[in-house]
């Protein structure tokens, strides 16, 4: 996983942090990670409050074993998403549900089903997409899931259309640069 | 797969190797969809405690029932996408901890307008103290006010308080002295009017 670009430290950095008690570094590997957590739980058990709970025991168990994480072995990303897949399935096993099979990680081999890949992309998808600067994240947002056009982007933001189109190609370009360390674009 | 039209939003002047990046990277987004909001009960990163209390709400906060009544509705993409925004775009922080935000749409008899309300903790008292940030209702004539509703079924329930506005974006402080689970939303109208000017979504 890409290391953090916004000069607040790598994944892995903050998880040492917060195997040290840094709360600060455990409240911002949730402000970049709780949005994709709770994305990927509501995709895998369809169900609101299941979701929020495997949010937070996804948390927890980050705050709790923190100091169990080696970089040597792994990138903070895939950790995090496997304390988070661990959260999921425990609550698909809860219900006594067939527990959908969620990938490792991206391994080369095997064959995960297509929508457990779509998971994993679209976490760190959404993931990469916490990185961006906030008025390139909002115009992307904008552009992309408000239903609105590039003109009525720029009146809801009250900003030129010229602007507008040049945040929404650097978003582009600097999400896609993003991805493409993690093989994605 | 369904989204913009990626030759609506990169001009025809990008090309080459750099425009098939973008497209790349376009058809992700598309294909993923938007990250859901995330609802009132995990805005704030849970503190250090044993699971057990991690599973209680913290003080303040609505119940996960409460939060099932108000909070935006992920799948209505624009207002999800709406309290993201306006949630970054307050300009004046509200001078308590906001615990979630809530984006509200202008109905048909205001078309232009939106806002945003931050809803912070509920004191001790039983008090959840608000800010409104508002943009496009037009400004009245003296005397005239807004007023803010806590609705049920669809229509205005308990007061809020009132307001005026001016100029591009006005932010007030109201306060909601109720038991918020009784309600399912929010909307705006002019004082002593029913016509409806603002909503949130209400499930």
């Amino acid at each position: 996983m890409s290391p953090g670009h916004d000069g607040r430290g790598s994944d892995s950095r903050l998880l040492q942090s917060v195997a040290e008690g840094d709360r600060e570094a455990f409240e911002e590997l949730y402000r970049r990670y709780a949005r994709p957590v709770y994305g990927l739980a509501l995709r895998r058990l369809g169900d609101r409050e299941r979701a929020e709970e495997a949010v937070q025991e996804t948390f927890a168990s980050v705050w709790r074993s923190a100091e169990s994480f080696d970089a040597s072995r792994g990138a903070g990303a895939s950790w995090l998403y496997a304390i988070a897949r661990n959260s999921i399935v425990d609550r698909l096993r809860a219900r006594r549900d067939t527990v959908a099979e969620l990938p490792d990680t991206a391994a080369p081999e095997g064959g995960p089903d297509e929508a457990a890949e779509a998971g994993w992309i679209a976490w760190r998808v959404h993931r990469a997409l916490e990185e961006l600067p906030p008025a390139e994240r909002e115009v992307l947002e904008l552009a992309y899931w408000s239903g609105l056009s590039q003109s009525e982007v720029a009146r809801f933001l009250n900003l030129p259309l010229g602007t507008v189109k040049t945040r929404t190609r650097s978003a582009l370009g600097r999400l896609g640069r993003l991805l493409e360390r993690e093989d994605l674009a | 797969m369904s989204g913009p039209h990626f030759d609506d939003l990169v001009d025809p002047g990008v090309t080459g190797a750099e425009r098939e990046r973008l497209r790349r990277t376009h058809d992700l987004l598309v294909a993923v969809g938007a990250p859901p909001e995330l609802p009132p009960s995990l805005v704030h990163p849970p503190g250090q405690v044993p699971e057990a209390e991690l599973r209680t709400l913290p003080r303040g906060l609505p119940r996960r029932r409460l939060a099932a009544t108000i909070v935006l509705a992920a799948a209505l993409a624009l207002a999800a996408f709406a309290a993201g925004y306006l949630a970054g775009d307050r300009g004046t922080e509200p001078a308590f901890p906001t615990d979630f935000v809530l984006a509200m749409r202008g109905t048909d008899a205001a078309p232009d307008a939106r806002a945003s309300l931050a809803v912070g903790r509920r004191d001790g008292a039983g008090n959840w103290p608000m800010t409104i940030t508002v943009r496009g209702l037009e400004t009245l004539r003296p005397g005239a006010r807004y007023e803010l509703f806590l609705t049920r079924d669809g229509r205005a329930a308990q007061s809020c308080g009132t307001f005026v506005v001016a100029g591009d974006k006005t932010v007030v402080f109201l306060n909601a002295p109720f038991r918020l689970k009784r309600f399912a939303g929010w909307i705006v109208t002019r004082e002593d009017s029913e016509r409806i000017l603002l909503r949130t979504a209400e499930i």
